[in-house]
């Protein structure tokens, strides 16, 4: 029967995610796409 | 980062003031070109700059030279850690991190790129004491831990220091760590609530599937209890805030929208739970789960737009140094915490420091870097008895400043605490909202017992049935979402320009155009006079400017600084106020001042200087009066210099059907002269309107009842009364502190172009509110029909539902992308 696995994996899954919250990875979700790319607007001049 | 550096090198025949454009060596005579706009050291630089010019590049030069100010602000900066080390200080600002360890947060000044991120991260290697330092650039923070034994906090801050990077302990950690939990938690519930929604659906597409194709009674029974235990999960743990949201309405007796969700998620999970073990009907867990989590999503972007409002302003409140200098009565320095500083406290605040606390110089004249307060990137300059505000920057000139407050009362920890309320007040609209929620409920109810009554010949089944569908199908999802959505967006967006709102009901105020009174000086103008034009000789000139010279007064400055003054000594100077000055000089009496100080004296004014002071005054200047030993000479006239985006902002406000006056402390044919050059009519043009004649005027405004709202704009402690009378007050740039305080609204940048942007975003939110509100209410009244009809099918119900949601949250964020217009 496929249904129980479905279910497992998905119960799986949001193990993980909550795992995941739960040790920070979400709470900072700007700075690794800063990180990638130098933001123009940033240091405008006069 | 050195690359940039000037070398001063001795090579022949370069024209020593002229640096290239490029990179800033001095250039050769022989290749000064005075015609050209810019000159270049060598060809290959020129090269370069034309081809960056040319593909719109020359960004770099400007980033360049926010580059250079800030190293060279960090190298002048020679500022002292040692108030790290103070227990209390130590205390606040870290946590103990065990094994002889703490942690502390702290804010970096000049943090820009991921360059900086790599170098911080390494800077145990200069440091070793430091055991881990994580960056968080969009917050410009770096959490430090590092062990005590080897060093203080205020070696680790200079090491900071030495690699480019003064650093400051950052504020609110309590606080942020609140909200972190409480976003994590929301994020689990989406998370949760999204990966029930998900599997429910596909057992749900089985159930779909099976009604019509046929389906093994076994099996249907095993998917409907799958169905149910999930969706009884989804209500019971990420819905479970609903619930709590809808008994804490009860119980205060004030209704809100968790109500009628929390009421359709109840009837709707009970009857589906019933319908389950009995093993007949309709479940509708889909639906309810996948509104739940809807819902959530909806509540998690609000409450990260409010966050993101609030944090730009954090950022810039975490900027202003911990710790300041002062100076005591021996003459005698001493650091101290900021916060402190008792107002009356001489500050000293060197060439390139932040400046602590809100204060007036006392002595130096500088040049001030306000970007973090107001935007605007151009230092301006300062001096002896200027206002100046913690945040800012002290550029060119070491200053003494007369502390006026300090810590959570400067201009920078108001503006914060303003925005934080607005994010918790309630706007009408939302109450509003709320209101209708509890009508909502009542209605529903009512509709779901008539609908009952009406299917019960047919059965007591078909007839909770029809009920229960109809009140699933009119969850009020847009009056629960797209209301606070947008609001809370526009807010957000609007902080982004520098114009922070008090509350979202100014933007449901603003929304339709009303009558908007314009204070003249500081508003619409510079607030900078200068002299315009004078009849005087150059003797009496020279005589009047020294004389000027003896006061601080802004008019009498700008008389001041319009040219030579003359070598001599002045005596029994006087200042009366409203008026002008007396005085004598070089043996002669000298009197500069309005119509109103000559009539005091008994001066007639000469009949050639009256015409030409009414011709003045025609062009919006305010004309000044000499008089030498009791007889009019002549006279002078100062221009108060328009906002560069006055005339376009008055007339885009006056086109958009805002009925645009002008009111003023000045002359009468004055503010009519600056009227006529903004294009409004001369009628609305007050002028001689003292403090409280404006509040008379918007008192007046409001009793007779003409078009609402009545908006007060003005800058000057003079309008905060009729600030604050006004429906809706807004105070524009360089506020005084008794304006910021009784202001709905708070415009920081230069220019009044802000009062547009305003206007526009208010009336799209307000638009887009009662498009999402009339989208969901149609919605809502054809599902109700089609429910009491016994016509809506659980499918169509499925479909229905987050088709309905996503639309009315789609048009609400929309607005995103539909901003006009650039602003500057």
């Amino acid at each position: 029967m496929m249904l129980p696995l479905a279910l497992l994996l998905g119960a799986l899954f949001v193990f993980l995610f909550v795992r995941a919250v739960q040790t920070g990875q979400f709470d900072e979700l700007d700075t690794p796409a800063i990180r990638a790319i130098f933001d123009d607007d940033t240091p405008a001049g006069e | 980062m050195t690359a940039f550096t000037a070398q001063p090198i001795a090579e022949t025949q370069t024209s020593a003031e002229v640096a290239c454009d490029h990179c800033g060596l001095p250039v050769p005579k022989a290749l000064y070109n005075d015609t050209a706009e810019h000159q270049f050291c060598c060809h290959g630089c020129e090269s370069v700059f034309s081809i960056l010019t040319q593909r719109g590049l020359d960004n770099y030069y400007g980033m360049r030279r926010a580059l250079e100010r800030d190293r060279a602000r960090v190298e002048r900066d020679d500022r002292s850690y040692a108030i790290l080390d103070d227990p209390a200080v130590l205390e606040r600002c870290s946590i103990d991190a065990g094994d002889g360890c703490r942690t502390a947060r702290l804010t970096l000044e000049g943090l820009h790129c991921p360059a900086c991120v790599w170098l911080i991260e390494r800077v145990n290697r200069i440091e070793p004491a430091i055991l881990d330092a994580r960056v968080h650039l969009g917050r410009s923070t770096v959490e430090i831990t590092w062990d005590t034994a080897s060093a203080s906090l205020a070696k680790i801050a200079e090491a900071l220091h030495a690699i480019g990077y003064p650093a400051a302990p950052a504020r609110g950690s309590d606080k942020d760590a609140a909200r972190r939990l409480d976003a994590r938690r929301q994020l689990i519930r989406i998370g949760v609530a999204g990966a029930i929604a998900g599997n429910i659906m596909i057992v749900s597409v089985a159930l779909y599937a099976g009604a019509f194709d046929g389906i093994s009674h076994e099996l249907l029974t095993l998917f409907r209890w799958v169905a149910s235990v999930l969706g009884v999960l989804s209500l019971a743990w990420p819905g479970r805030v609903f619930f709590r949201g809808a008994l804490a309405a009860i119980r205060t007796r004030t209704p809100n929208l968790d109500l009628p969700i929390a009421l359709a998620l109840a009837v709707g999970g009970l009857w589906g739970l019933a319908n389950t073990v009995r093993g007949v009907g309709e479940i509708y867990f889909d639906s309810l789960a996948m509104l739940v989590f809807l819902l959530l999503i909806g509540r998690f972007i609000q409450s990260q737009q409010q966050r993101r409002a609030a944090d730009a302003i954090d950022l810039l409140l975490t900027l202003t140094p911990s710790s300041a200098t002062i100076e005591l009565g021996s003459g005698a320095t001493e650091t101290i915490p900021a916060d402190r500083v008792e107002p009356g406290v001489t500050v000293l605040v060197t060439a390139g420091e932040t400046i602590p606390i809100d204060g007036e110089i006392i002595a130096g004249d500088t040049e001030i870097d306000a970007a973090v307060l107001t935007g605007e990137s151009k230092p301006a300059p300062a001096g002896v008895g200027d206002a100046v505000y913690a945040g800012t920057v002290n550029l060119t000139a070491p200053l003494r400043i007369c502390a006026t407050s300090a810590g959570s009362e400067t201009r920078a920890a108001r503006l914060m605490r303003l925005v934080e309320n607005a994010a918790a007040t309630k706007s009408p609209i939302v109450r509003t909202a709320d209101r209708i929620a509890g009508w909502f409920v009542v209605a529903v109810a009512l509709l779901a017992v008539v609908t009952a009554l009406l299917w019960l010949p047919a059965g007591i089944d078909t007839a909770i049935e029809h009920a229960t569908a109809l009140l699933i199908v009119s969850c009020p999802c847009a009056l629960g979402l797209a209301t606070p959505l947008v609001l809370s967006m526009t807010l957000g967006r609007l902080a982004g320009s520098s114009v922070l709102v008090k509350s979202a009901a100014e933007l449901e105020r603003l929304s339709s155009p009303g009558t908007i009174l314009l204070d003249k000086t500081g508003t619409i103008t510079t607030g900078r006079m200068t002299v315009a034009a004078t009849t005087l000789d150059d003797h009496t000139a020279r005589l009047v400017r020294t004389l000027e010279a003896a006061s601080t007064h802004p008019i009498a400055k700008a008389i001041a600084d319009s040219g030579e003054q003359a070598n001599a000594t002045i005596e029994n100077v006087q200042q009366h106020t409203g008026l002008g000055m007396t005085g004598e000089i070089e043996g002669e009496q000298l009197a500069v001042g309005n119509a109103a100080l000559l009539d005091q004296l008994g001066v007639h004014i000469a009949p050639g200087t009256a015409a030409w002071a009414d011709a003045e005054a025609a062009k919006g200047r305010t004309p000044i009066y000499v008089a030498v030993n009791g007889a009019n000479v002549g006279g002078l006239s100062l221009a108060d210099e328009l906002k560069p985006d006055a005339v376009e902002s008055v007339q885009w406000l006056a086109r958009s059907g805002w009925d645009v006056r002008l009111c003023s402390g000045d002359h009468a044919s004055v503010v009519r002269g600056v009227a006529d050059r903004v294009g409004i009519a001369e009628h609305s043009a007050l002028g001689q309107m003292q403090p409280e004649d404006k509040l008379a005027e918007v008192r007046r405004l409001i009793a007779d009842d003409v078009r609402r709202p009545i908006v007060m704009v003005g800058d000057g402690v003079n309008d905060s009364a009729a600030i604050a009378a006004a429906d809706v007050g807004i105070a524009v740039q360089s506020g005084a502190e008794a304006s910021l305080d009784a202001a709905d609204v708070t415009i920081q940048s230069r220019g009044i172009t802000g009062i547009r942007t305003l206007v526009e975003d208010s009336r799209g939110a307000i638009q887009r509110i009662k498009v999402c509100m009339g989208v969901s209410i149609a919605y809502n009244a054809t599902a109700a029909g089609l429910a009491m009809a016994g016509l809506i099918h659980p499918l169509l119900a499925a479909c229905l539902m987050p088709v309905s949601s996503i639309t009315v949250v789609a048009l609400a964020v929309s607005r995103r992308s539909a901003r006009k217009g650039p602003t500057p």
